[in-house]
């Protein structure tokens, strides 16, 4: 049985020109998602992944449908759900004078636990920054910060939107790393992602939304195979990327 | 009566807002400053109206009238020339010149004699203080005269140790004030800042429900404000000479209960703004009204008649009317039920207006 069902998903927000007039965000979204899989969605700006994950999180009305995470209904139980889920939200602020150790003590009171931070920032290889204050890390840092303050609770799921965004390549491969090791470790991850090689590397299965509905699923592969065009007759070897970090190597800048 | 996740919680909270040190201190600047003028500007007596009177008439009743008024310490007497006192009435030296006529006995018992009162029309504003104590002078000479006793006599009886100075009246309202603008900014600002920076919308990933976190907030944040009017206090106490004669721990219990519901109304406001601009706003619909209906300047009962009911009831006018009766008066706790009772109605109000309004949908987003 899939640990993420969802069917039907949708949201109406206001047109932004036209207040009385509303448009769908979200039109009928379905999902399963199996336990232990790391799943993508994928799509250009504005296409509605972070109001998708947002509703299965309970963070925002669900205007129809209904989602099922852990065989708890985010419908009617959105409280219960946050229990069983660690979330990433696009944009991550923390208060500004407590440092990183008191912020993940501050979120283990909140769900009511007694998560060791140093054990989790040492998960994220924070421990050196455990007295810093938020502002002063660097966007890698900060990423791999909020991964850690979405697990205090030891989530069955975990949400990740656009995790490596803003990423410098060093970056970025190590927080894949860390993704697939809470993967093996049994997490079952949802992330969205603007980057197809991200999405190749890391993930299961993906699900290309656009304008609030989703257009394509299925493995990587499958979706190469069914969707992209035949490649060139000699094709170039490596890409751009292969270049920067043969240049440049593979350690983590901090 | 706090579970473990509350205590926890309004420990970290304490935390965050206690590292704001500068900020805390700096909001008493203005409080501080207030309080010093205030104290310096009313620290005499109140001084005593100069009075010139040109006495045209050679009767004994019309000494017996000057001498009285120059007995009243309320008065500070010139006997002279009708043109000098006119001219230094002009320069401002006398608030009032009083001509008595020539037949100022003579005509006593058979028609109303007359007394010529000249005065400056920037001065008018004392007229109503001294014209009743001119009339009580001159009716108190009447009755010696036609040697009637009077009907009655008012005895008045100092209660209060000592005379209260304005600063005496005025602290309670203006402690109560600054707690009250503290507590409101304090919560209220806090969460539309939180809001913006997508702090609630982090927090509210979390299973936390408004209620714990409410409280949390209100008790770490009724923390510093305590800490804050202590300062406060002491700076009166210690430095200004402001007696607080009732019992300390009453006071504070009345200041904490303040707090409290100030910090709850906060929410609310925070909960209801978008916007710093629109809290601040808001916070003023709030506040302003209260400084001036309140009894912090004066007291409500010199107000019109038909405002005072609804004065009464305002939230700043039960704890500062609660906290000016244990300063000033000594009262207990038992004897300020009528304010007790009122600061908790209001509290009951406001925590269910803060816990409905704050919903996380909408607040975090
Ligand atoms: N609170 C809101 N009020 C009104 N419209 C909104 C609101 N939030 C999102 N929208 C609109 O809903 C649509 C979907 O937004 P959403 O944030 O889900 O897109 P996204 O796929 O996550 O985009 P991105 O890749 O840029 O993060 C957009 O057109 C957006 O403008
Ligand atoms: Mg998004």
């Amino acid at each position: 049985m899939p640990i993420i069902e969802v069917s039907d998903l949708a949201k109406q927000y206001p047109l932004p020109d036209n207040k009385s007039e509303k448009f769908f965000a979200v039109n009928g979204v379905s999902l399963a998602i199996e336990a232990g899989e790391i799943f993508g969605i994928l799509g250009p700006n504005g296409a509605g992944k972070t109001t998708t994950l947002e509703m299965m999180e309970g963070l925002n009305d669900i205007d129809g449908g209904t989602a099922l995470i852990d065989g708890i209904s985010v419908n009617d139980n959105p409280y219960k759900v946050k229990e069983v889920i660690g979330v990433q939200l696009q944009a991550n602020e923390y208060f500004d004078n407590i440092n990183l150790e008191e912020l993940l003590s501050l979120f283990a009171a909140l769900y009511n636990n007694n998560a060791d931070p140093i054990a989790l920032l040492k998960k994220v290889q924070l421990e050196e920054k455990a007295k810093a204050k938020p502002n002063n890390l660097s966007g890698g840092q900060k990423q791999r910060f909020s991964i850690a303050c979405a697990l205090v609770n030891e989530p069955k799921v975990l949400f990740l939107d656009e995790p490596t965004t803003g990423l410098d390549p060093q970056a970025k491969r190590n927080l894949w790393d860390l993704v697939r090791k809470l993967n093996k470790a049994g997490m079952t991850i949802v992330l969205t992602t603007h980057n197809m090689e991200e999405a190749e590397e890391l993930c299961d299965r993906i699900a290309i939304m656009d304008k609030g509905k989703i257009i394509a699923e299925g493995t990587p592969q499958e979706l190469i195979l069914e969707y992209a065009p035949e490649p060139p007759e000699a094709p170039l070897h490596g890409d751009l990327e292969d270049v920067f970090l043969v240049l440049t190597g593979h350690e983590l800048r901090e | 009566m706090l579970t473990a996740l509350q205590r926890h919680l309004t420990s970290v909270f304490l935390k965050i807002f206690w590292r704001d040190r500068r900020s805390i201190f700096f909001s008493l600047f203005f409080p501080v400053i207030f309080m010093t003028v205030f104290s310096f500007a009313n620290s005499g007596e109140q001084d005593p109206i100069s009075v010139g009177i040109v006495n045209n008439s050679s009767s004994a009743v019309a000494t017996d009238f000057a001498d009285m008024l120059i007995a009243n310490p309320l008065f500070d007497v010139t006997v002279g020339e009708e043109a000098r006192l006119r001219e230094e009435l002009i320069a401002g030296d006398q608030t009032m010149v009083l001509v008595l006529p020539e037949d100022f006995d003579t005509n006593i018992g058979n028609t109303t004699s007359e007394i010529n009162v000249v005065v400056d029309a920037a001065q008018v504003s004392q007229l109503g203080l001294i014209m009743p104590l001119l009339e009580q002078t001159l009716l108190s000479i009447e009755r010696e005269f036609r040697d009637i006793e009077p009907m009655f006599s008012i005895a008045i009886e100092d209660v209060q140790a000592r005379s209260q100075r304005y600063i005496d009246f005025l602290l309670p309202g203006l402690m109560a004030f600054t707690l009250m603008q503290l507590s409101i900014a304090g919560s209220g600002f806090n969460i539309v800042e939180y809001r913006r920076k997508g702090i609630l919308k982090r927090l509210f990933v979390t299973p936390i429900e408004p209620r714990d976190f409410i409280t949390a907030i209100v008790l770490a944040r009724m923390a510093i404000v305590l800490v804050q009017l202590s300062v406060l206090i002491m700076f009166a106490v210690l430095l200004l000479d402001i007696r607080i004669v009732g019992n300390f721990f009453a006071y504070y219990l009345v200041v904490i209960l303040g707090t409290i519901v100030f910090l709850c109304q906060g929410f609310c406001l925070g909960s209801l703004a978008k916007t710093q601009e629109a809290i601040g706003a808001l916070g003023n619909i709030v506040i302003m009204p209260q400084i001036f209906l309140s009894g912090i300047f004066y007291p409500i009962e010199s107000m019109p008649e038909w405002i005072q009911p609804v004065a009464h009831l305002l939230p700043l006018s039960f704890v500062s009317t609660g906290m000016r009766e244990i300063a000033n008066a000594g009262a207990t706790l038992l004897e300020i039920y009528p304010s007790l009772i009122g600061i908790m109605v209001w509290f009951v109000i406001s925590f269910v207006a803060a816990t409905r309004l704050f919903l996380w949908k909408e607040v975090a987003n």
